[in-house]
């Protein structure tokens, strides 16, 4: 109870450290989301609207899942050396799964009668994609973009480890910020994963077309887990 | 000693020839196989059991506790919350301020990195047990109470095999998680393979912590692919269902 | 049975109690150092000492060589390798994790004394470590004839083209980023006193693993690093080390400290004079060479600690 009460202490006297940090490690979470999504979600739509390359998207997810974080960044580090840019290749490669598997299955199981209907008043794929199948794929695909976030943010903290900056540099800094510095250094990162995820899903729902509110995916748990079913704190892991 | 004193004076210590390194280890690139092959043996390989073992006893442990909490949450629904809300609570905190927290209790140590370990398993393993659990057909119930079985055999005969599946996934989710975390539990002197990483990185010796992270990658897909096997070879009526799905 | 990891060195001490209070009440060896003769070692019958090292190659191999020479006198000894920064290490020694350490005397008067201050000799700054360490409850062995100083490099180029040769020249790059272990940044004898002694307001601090800042360097990740005036990697020429004119970073020979109430049980000086023998042959050529080894050629620190010791006779 005592360290709880010193970080809450490390906190109101660092308040320009903890932003510093904050900032860098937003930076870093952004960019590796921002470059996740252009790659993962495209593919991911593309597949689903297909029908094709589920082995690819499904087993994604699950190899996305295996890896272990620390050493993604440690094999980055050898190869593309220090700083920002090896840290957030790691994070893009953990991000990229998530995102294109939840995509993939949002666009893939789209209600087969709605696309039946539109094709048949005469729309073209595109347009049946667009006007169709996004709008209903939306809520499961923000719920991958939502485990994504997260996940990336709690990763963030071993950036400091290749020089990346963000929370991780007072996390990993006991001897210049004692254990105070620690649990504060944790307890904002906590925050920022519940922040984020909390936006995200009132962006979700603000996004969900007002027809099928309601009948939003089960968040819960999961038998074969496409990682569309994922909780949230599963993903909290690192 | 004084021998020793006296050569010192007059021309300091002997200082022997330690062998050169392979030049790709001169350069530092990134993959030596040179170095690999001589210390695999007696560096990487013990790490590697080390992990392994570190996070069989994590899942075990953990298992055992979410999954008798679960089956407690299963009949008495009330337990559920307190469980599920500890455990997330764990689960919240980054793993290395976890680790950081236990050490001035119990020690840079092994014992640290266990206990953190097993907190992380818990969420995943009790809800999945419990939601399996819950997911069992009322049929399939109200088969069975129809044919007298027991509470307990009702359990041990249709709920538990019908939840199986959940339970397996949830099982290769803990292990691949706890892969994962369990390199980071280097950090404070556990070993495994995180702990080549780690001194890898300090020494700026790529080969180092490149090969362990590759290592790392590696075991946790094995780990993976295994635990799929096991979940096909353990419920094979699942797979029909999937196929259709 | 599950296996904990340090299954087999427990054995092995439990095995070697088992052999030593088998042969209880033999001779306890006679004096320190020198021959062994016939006698009993002066190691033996006595408790098992642990000794730790902080995280660095230099430390390792140090930790090494004090391990080997002990156990060659017959000493159990348990080493603790890579246990953390001077911080940590020091908390474990004052909580008994462990026994002793070879520990800096600048930085044992700067971060475990808290002293910020800069004294002006390597002799004042060793009667310091020992007084802080005495009024602890520990001792320390003599001093070793290298030392070890924290330093700062730039790359060569860097140095050449803004005329840097001191600590007080990185003024003249306005704002600059330097990278530095994450012990570095609060210290007196580091950045923290870098920034007041010589006024570099403008410099930005930058957390690395301490293996990584060469390849910092050469990258250009970072304008100037924290280096260790021993690393081999600065033979190379690629890199500029700037003086230290103020002496902000301190003099830094080693010490051994352990803990003065285990020490008499190991024999009190039976077991010092065999640390000050290890001591009194690391030079700064020895020290360098064995840095060289380990970072530069990969070797491993017992390999390299084994090799040195052989070599001089003490294995």
């Amino acid at each position: 109870m005592n360290t709880f009460v010193d970080a809450l202490g490390f906190l109101r006297d660092n308040p320009a450290l903890i932003w510093e940090k904050v900032v860098q490690h937003l930076q870093l979470a952004g960019a590796a989301i921002g470059v996740a999504l252009v790659i993962a979600i495209p593919i991911g739509v593309i597949l689903g609207h297909q029908h094709r390359g589920s082995f690819l998207a499904i087993n994604a997810a699950n190899i996305g899942r295996a890896l272990p974080s620390l050493a993604l960044i440690s094999i980055g580090l050898g190869f593309l050396g220090v700083g920002f840019v090896n840290v957030m290749v790691a994070m893009v490669i953990l991000a990229v799964p998530p995102l294109m598997t939840n995509a993939y299955v949002a666009v893939d199981q789209v209600d087969a009668d709605a696309v039946e209907a539109a094709r048949g008043m005469g729309m073209r794929p595109v347009q049946v994609l667009t006007k169709v199948e996004l709008p209903l794929a939306l809520p499961l695909i923000f719920a991958g973009i939502r485990t994504a976030v997260v996940y990336v943010i709690a990763t963030g903290t071993l950036a400091a480890i290749a020089g990346g900056g963000g929370l991780g540099d007072i996390i990993f800094n006991q001897p210049s910020y004692h254990l105070s510095g620690v649990i504060a250094g944790s307890m904002v990162i906590a925050t920022l994963a519940f922040t984020a995820e909390g936006i995200f899903a009132v962006l979700q729902r603000a996004l969900t077309p007002r027809g099928i509110r309601g009948r939003e995916p089960e968040v819960d748990a999961f038998i074969e887990p496409p990682v569309a079913d994922v909780t949230r704190a599963e993903t909290a892991r690192v | 000693m004084i021998a020793a004193l006296l050569a010192l004076a007059d021309e300091g210590p002997k200082i022997p020839d330690f062998g050169r390194g392979s030049d790709c280890v001169r350069e530092n690139g990134q993959f030596c196989v040179d170095w690999v092959v001589k210390n695999f043996g007696d560096q990487l390989l013990p790490r590697l059991i080390e992990h392994i073992e570190l996070t069989l006893i994590a899942v075990g442990i953990g298992f055992t506790i979410a999954f008798t909490a679960a089956v407690v949450a299963h009949r008495y629904r009330w337990v559920k919350t307190p469980f599920t809300a500890f455990s997330a609570f764990v689960y919240t905190i980054p793993s290395i301020a976890l680790f950081q927290l236990l050490v001035p209790v119990t020690g840079l140590s092994w014992t640290s990195a266990e206990i953190a370990l097993v907190g992380y398993t818990l969420l995943i393993l009790f809800r999945n047990t419990l939601t399996g659990l819950q997911e069992v057909p009322d049929d399939a119930i109200e088969a069975a109470q129809g044919m007298g079985f027991t509470r307990q055999q009702i359990l041990t005969r249709v709920e538990l095999p019908l939840a199986l599946p959940a339970i397996m996934a949830g099982v290769r989710i803990a292990t691949v998680t706890t892969i994962s975390l369990a390199t980071i539990a280097a950090y404070i002197g556990a070993g495994g393979i995180g702990q080549p990483i780690f001194d890898g990185i300090q020494r700026g010796f790529r080969t180092q912590f490149v090969t362990a992270g590759v290592l790392a990658v590696a075991l946790a897909l094995a780990a993976d692919g295994l635990l799929v096997l096991a979940q096909r070879a353990l419920a094979p009526w699942m797979r029909a269902r999937q196929a259709t799905s | 049975m599950v296996m904990r990891r340090s299954a087999p060195r427990w054995i092995a001490v439990a095995m070697s109690f088992a052999v030593l209070a088998a042969a209880c009440g033999g001779d306890n060896g006679g004096g320190g150092g020198g021959g062994g003769g016939g006698g009993g070692l002066p190691g033996e019958g006595k408790p098992t000492v642990t000794i730790g090292t902080k995280d660095f190659t230099e430390e390792f191999i140090l930790g090494e060589l004090y391990t080997q020479a002990l156990q060659a006198r017959g000493y159990t000894v348990d080493l603790k390798s890579n246990i953390g920064s001077t911080e940590i290490i020091d908390k474990a020694l004052e909580s008994g994790e462990i026994d002793g350490y070879p520990e800096y005397t600048g930085v044992a008067v700067a971060v475990s004394a808290g002293k910020d201050i800069i004294p002006k000799s390597a002799e004042e700054t060793f009667n310091l470590a020992k007084e802080f360490y005495e009024s602890r409850g520990q001792t320390v062995s003599e001093a070793t004839p290298f030392f070890d100083v924290d330093a700062i490099a730039v790359t060569k180029e860097t140095a050449q083209a803004n005329s840097l040769s001191t600590v007080a020249d990185l003024k003249k790059l306005g704002s600059f980023t330097l990278g530095a272990r994450p012990e570095f940044k609060d210290r007196y004898q580091g950045f923290r006193g870098m920034q007041q002694v010589y006024g570099l307001t403008d410099a930005e601090f930058k957390q690395l693993a301490f293996g990584l800042q060469y390849q910092a360097l050469d990258n250009g990740d970072i304008d100037a690093a924290n280096v260790f005036s021993t690393d081999a990697q600065l033979a190379s020429g690629k890199y500029t080390v700037l003086e230290d004119p103020k002496g902000v970073f301190g003099f830094q020979n080693v010490v051994f400290v352990i803990d003065q109430g285990k020490l008499d049980e190991l024999g009190g000086d039976d077991f010092m004079n065999i640390i000050n023998e290890v001591s009194a042959l690391l030079t700064n050529d020895a020290m360098t060479a064995m840095n060289a080894a380990v970072d530069i050629d990969k070797q491993e620190p017992k390999d390299v600690a084994r090799e040195f010791l052989q070599a001089n006779g003490m294995l």
